[in-house]
């Protein structure tokens, strides 16, 4: 065999393991899912197969999921600069600090412990009007009645961004690690600032780890349901609610896969765009 | 390190970790209160509900699964996620993009509906739900961390060092156990890390998917939300973190020791 | 796990269940094709064949619920007939139902489902199996109005044995709303202007429209005017800081005082007295009564399950479950001694009639099932 077919073949021999687990348990599956978009659900409950586009009209023309879906992509933009804003710094402060690295990463971890819909309903604790913030407030004398912080759009966000940051700070400091600091001295002592070798040397090649952790924060939020449902208040419903609703309250299958094939749809148009522009360009550079 | 804008950073940093902190803490303070029901304020100190979390066998049996499920979601995820980013990355693959997208598809697709598909293919082919099918179910939606993590620090690691090693006459597989692995080490934890912990915190596809007897503590939490969570969740809660936070403290507190002796 | 059956054995007890009407043909076809495999390779199949007979499976509320009933009836039903129950666990109605929906037939056997509703709609979508009452004789001493409710759904038969009931009601903290003010409003008062943002509702369709119809003066088990009973639900929407969708979420609401008034689960709000919580709880006239049962799904073992819900419904383990959960169980009160506690409980009657709960029509509810929870679920979030 000729170097060449060796050379070829290599990366499809390491990608064959993880390809084959994702054709069979996703890809495959998904068509199920394709194939059920295009039957009816009965008023018994029964599913009708066949070949109908009532689900894909309804989803496709309704101005309900249209809307829904839009408010819920741009929490989900907020969602992750917010998350980058409060990432990046405390990823970099991990990178170059002298402390023990590790036990910083790992403690940013600490939440996950505690099961997500436990941590998610105990911001009651902290945020109600009874709460630890409210009483503080009104112990210092700054307020004299409590104010009403919870169930509202910013609360979700806020739920979303403590469950997404931990994302973000490690993805940053992945690859803030990885940048030699001897690139920032060089550029300080060619007369740079601190400031100007940051912005020149280091950001840009921390850029592929801010990309991957805000496409993670962005997908991962676009498609929560508990938060919107424990911290939101009845109007904060966000897209992934409906497809739950869909397929668990009203046992509408058929709807509920017109509507996650949609989802999927927009957020695979994204991601495209993210490999097209932000992961293939870095490869790029890498290889250059 | 010095100057204004480290103490800025640093200050950033600690109101983050303060802010990651809150409910976290939160579920520690309660895990020492007297009464039944998570509320403020506290009706007095106890340490029952450690107590009974001792003798809670269906919550320790969960505790186990879940930990066990992480851990082999982690280990065959971080695996697969390793050896596909190498193949993204290092080589030039006709349809890249493509095939990037599809790695990273399995978290675009809401979990209920990834969670349906899965047993709806199992049912044509006649196959049973088992522990097998769980833990490959949440290796499927934890490989896209993996790739994510470990493709962004494999493009930052110069191509140049790898060939130098070649040149010197390392074979590849030298070359990335002696140079690769041990540059995108920080990553495989990284990504080892992730898949442990959104695998030990899943709960919509691990409903779905556990057969019989099966549970881990987020379904065990779920199925009590229609009457009221016990406060052993909380004191599983506390006692996990104690462990994370204890063991390595702990560990880099015995070796300082040791080295001190070896040292005087 | 595979206990040696022979295949005579396996054949006989299949054609038997084949008999009973428990399998339908196609399934009873494709057991016996996989029993006879079973000799050779170990398929899927046939290990479900012996699964089906070897076990039986059951699903319920976790916590206090799953350890009440593992201690008094499993186990002891274990050590009778050597047959192991294993336990799993649903964090709801609907969600198992999905769950059922996507299973193989014989996987799940027994569920603790709500009442009524749940029950026509397995009913509805098939999966509804046939007790053999003989075999239960437990069920005697059941609340006879519980068990008449599921007959006309089911042709006369049984699938289900009925466990326990509650209602849902109206709870509000006596700290801002007397016992007077809500004798006088009633349900109106979670339309109530003056309650803005401290205001909240569970978010399922079924009891927001029974709601809704009570605060139009209509009936709930047959609205004329479904227009106002939209608009009810509207005006509850934009008057709430939130809807609930858990016991848990419920009790930490009106705790940390985040609404003072909302529909509750009658055994919630118990608890929440037992802890010393000012918190008052009121069924409005025509208020929201309803039961859960222990549910035997088509293609299950049916007399090792028929012998677990005689175990489950004994009063010792119906008593430790109701004193877990703070629902009465459906024993009725003039057969069966029941403690100290059940009396005390909301809701309980101890005649043993239930004449003062109004429980859902089951057919007209069902009827408008599609239509009504796709329209909640836009109302619901504002539109």
């Amino acid at each position: 065999m000729s170097v060449e077919a060796r050379e070829a073949r290599q990366p499809w021999i390491l990608l064959s393991p993880a390809l084959t687990a994702i054709v069979l348990l996703l890809v495959v599956p998904l068509i199920f899912i394709l194939v059920y978009s295009f039957w009816l659900r009965t008023a018994t409950g029964a599913d009708v197969a066949g070949f109908h586009l009532d689900n894909w009209q309804e989803a496709l023309t309704d101005p309900f999921y249209r809307d829904i879906l839009l408010g819920t992509l741009k929490i989900a933009a907020i969602t992750a600069v917010v998350c980058a804003l409060m990432g990046y710094p405390a990823a970099y402060f991990i990178a170059r600090s002298e402390g023990n690295k590790a036990i910083l990463l790992l403690l940013l971890m600490l939440p996950f412990w505690i099961s997500y819909i436990i941590r998610t309903m105990s911001w009651i604790n902290i945020l109600g009007v009874s709460g630890a913030f409210n009483t503080f407030l009104m112990w210092t004398g700054v307020i004299s009645e409590p104010i009403q912080m919870l169930y509202n759009q910013t609360t979700v966000i806020l739920g979303l961004v403590h469950f997404l940051l931990p994302f973000m700070v490690l993805n940053v400091f992945v690859s803030l690690d990885g940048i030699d600091t001897n690139l920032e001295d060089a550029a300080n002592s060619l007369g740079a600032t601190k400031w100007e070798s940051f912005v020149q040397v280091t950001l840009p090649l921390s850029l592929p780890g801010l990309a991957a952790g805000g496409l993670l924060c962005f997908v991962l939020a676009a498609g929560t349901y508990i938060t919107p449902l424990v911290l939101g208040g009845p109007r904060d419903a966000m897209f992934a609610n409906l497809v739950f609703e869909a397929i668990i309250t009203q046992l509408n299958w058929p709807l509920g896969s017109a509507l996650s094939l949609m989802l999927l749809a927009v957020l695979g148009v994204l991601v495209m765009i993210y490999n097209r522009y932000l992961g293939m360009a870095q490869l790029m550079k890498g290889l250059g | 390190m010095g100057g204004m804008g480290w103490h800025l950073i640093r200050g950033w940093a600690i109101l983050v970790y303060i802010f990651m902190f809150l409910p976290v803490g939160v579920v520690v303070l309660l895990s020492f209160n007297a009464s039944q029901f998570g509320s403020f304020p506290m009706t007095g100190f106890s340490f029952r509900w450690f107590v009974e979390l001792a003798n809670n066998d269906a919550i320790l049996r969960a505790f186990r699964t879940s930990i066990i499920l992480g851990l082999l979601t982690a280990l065959i995820s971080t695996t697969l996620g390793v050896l596909a980013s190498l193949a993204l990355v290092r080589y030039r693959v006709p349809g890249a993009n493509a095939i990037s997208t599809l790695l990273i598809a399995p978290i675009l697709v809401p979990e209920v509906v990834l969670a349906v598909a899965l047993l709806l293919f199992l049912n044509v082919l006649g196959i049973n739900k088992s522990f097998a099918l769980l833990l490959f179910g949440h290796v499927i939606f934890t490989l896209p961390f993996v790739i994510l993590v470990v493709q962004a620090r494999l493009v930052a690691i110069r191509r140049d060092v790898e060939e130098a090693a070649m040149s010197l006459g390392a074979s590849p597989m030298e070359t990335f156990f002696q140079i690769t692995l041990p540059l995108m080490l920080p990553a495989v934890l990284a990504g080892g890390l992730f898949a442990f912990t959104i695998s030990f915190d899943d709960i919509t596809g691990t409903l779905f998917w556990k057969p019989g007897g099966v549970e881990t503590v987020p379904t065990q939490i779920f199925a009590m939300l229609r009457n009221s969570i016990s406060p052993e969740i909380n004191a599983l809660g506390t006692v996990m973190i104690a462990m994370t936070v204890g063991l390595p403290l702990l560990g880099a507190a015995v070796a300082r020791k040791i080295s001190r002796n070896s040292g005087a | 796990m595979t206990k040696k059956m022979d295949n005579t054995t396996r054949y006989e007890r299949l054609l038997e269940r084949y008999g009973n009407g428990d399998l339908d043909r196609r399934s009873f076809l494709g057991l016996i094709g996989a029993a006879g495999l079973a000799y050779g390779v170990q398929t899927p199949f046939a290990r479900q064949a012996l699964a089906a007979t070897d076990e039986v499976r059951f699903d319920g509320w976790g916590g206090v619920v799953s350890e009440a009933f593992r201690k008094y009836a499993f186990d002891p039903y274990t050590a009778k007939t050597g047959v192991p129950v294993v336990d799993g666990t649903f964090g709801g109605g609907d969600e198992y139902l999905s769950r059922v929906k996507a299973s193989q037939p014989g996987e799940y056997n027994i569920a603790h489902l709500s009442g009524v509703f749940d029950y026509a709609r397995y009913a509805n979508l098939g999966f509804a199996s046939e007790l053999n009452e003989a075999n239960i004789p437990n069920l005697e001493f059941v609340i006879p109005k519980l068990v008449d409710v599921y007959r006309p759904i089911t042709g006369g038969k049984l699938s289900c044995v009925p466990y326990d009931y509650g209602t849902t009601g109206i709870a509000y903290n006596r700290k801002y709303i007397s016992d007077e003010e809500m004798k006088t409003k009633g349900a109106k008062i979670l339309i109530d202007e003056a309650y803005k943002g401290k205001i909240s509702g569970w978010g399922d369709w079924r009891t927001r429209i029974w709601f809704g119809a009570l605060q139009t003066g209509q009936d709930p088990n047959n609205a004329e005017d479904m227009d106002a009973v939209w608009d009810a639900i509207r005006a509850h929407r934009d008057l709430s800081l939130k809807y609930w969708t858990s016991g848990a979420e419920l009790m930490s609401l009106l705790a940390e005082e985040e609404i003072y008034v909302t529909e509750a689960w009658s055994g919630r709000i118990y608890a929440l007295q037992e802890q010393g919580h000012d918190i008052g709880y009121m069924d409005p006239p025509n208020g929201y009564g309803w039961q859960e049962c222990l549910f035997v799904i088509k293609g299950s073992p049916m007399e090792a399950c028929e012998e677990l819900l005689n175990f489950m419904l004994a009063p010792e383990t119906s008593i430790a479950v109701a004193e877990g959960q703070n629902y009465p169980p459906a024993l009725d009160p003039s057969k069966v001694e029941l403690g100290d506690k059940i009396p005390t409980l909301p809701a309980f009657d101890p005649e043993g009639t239930l004449a003062g709960l109004t429980f859902a029509d089951p057919g007209y509810w069902n009827g408008h099932e599609a239509e009504w929870s796709k329209t909640f679920g836009r109302v619901q979030k504002g539109y």
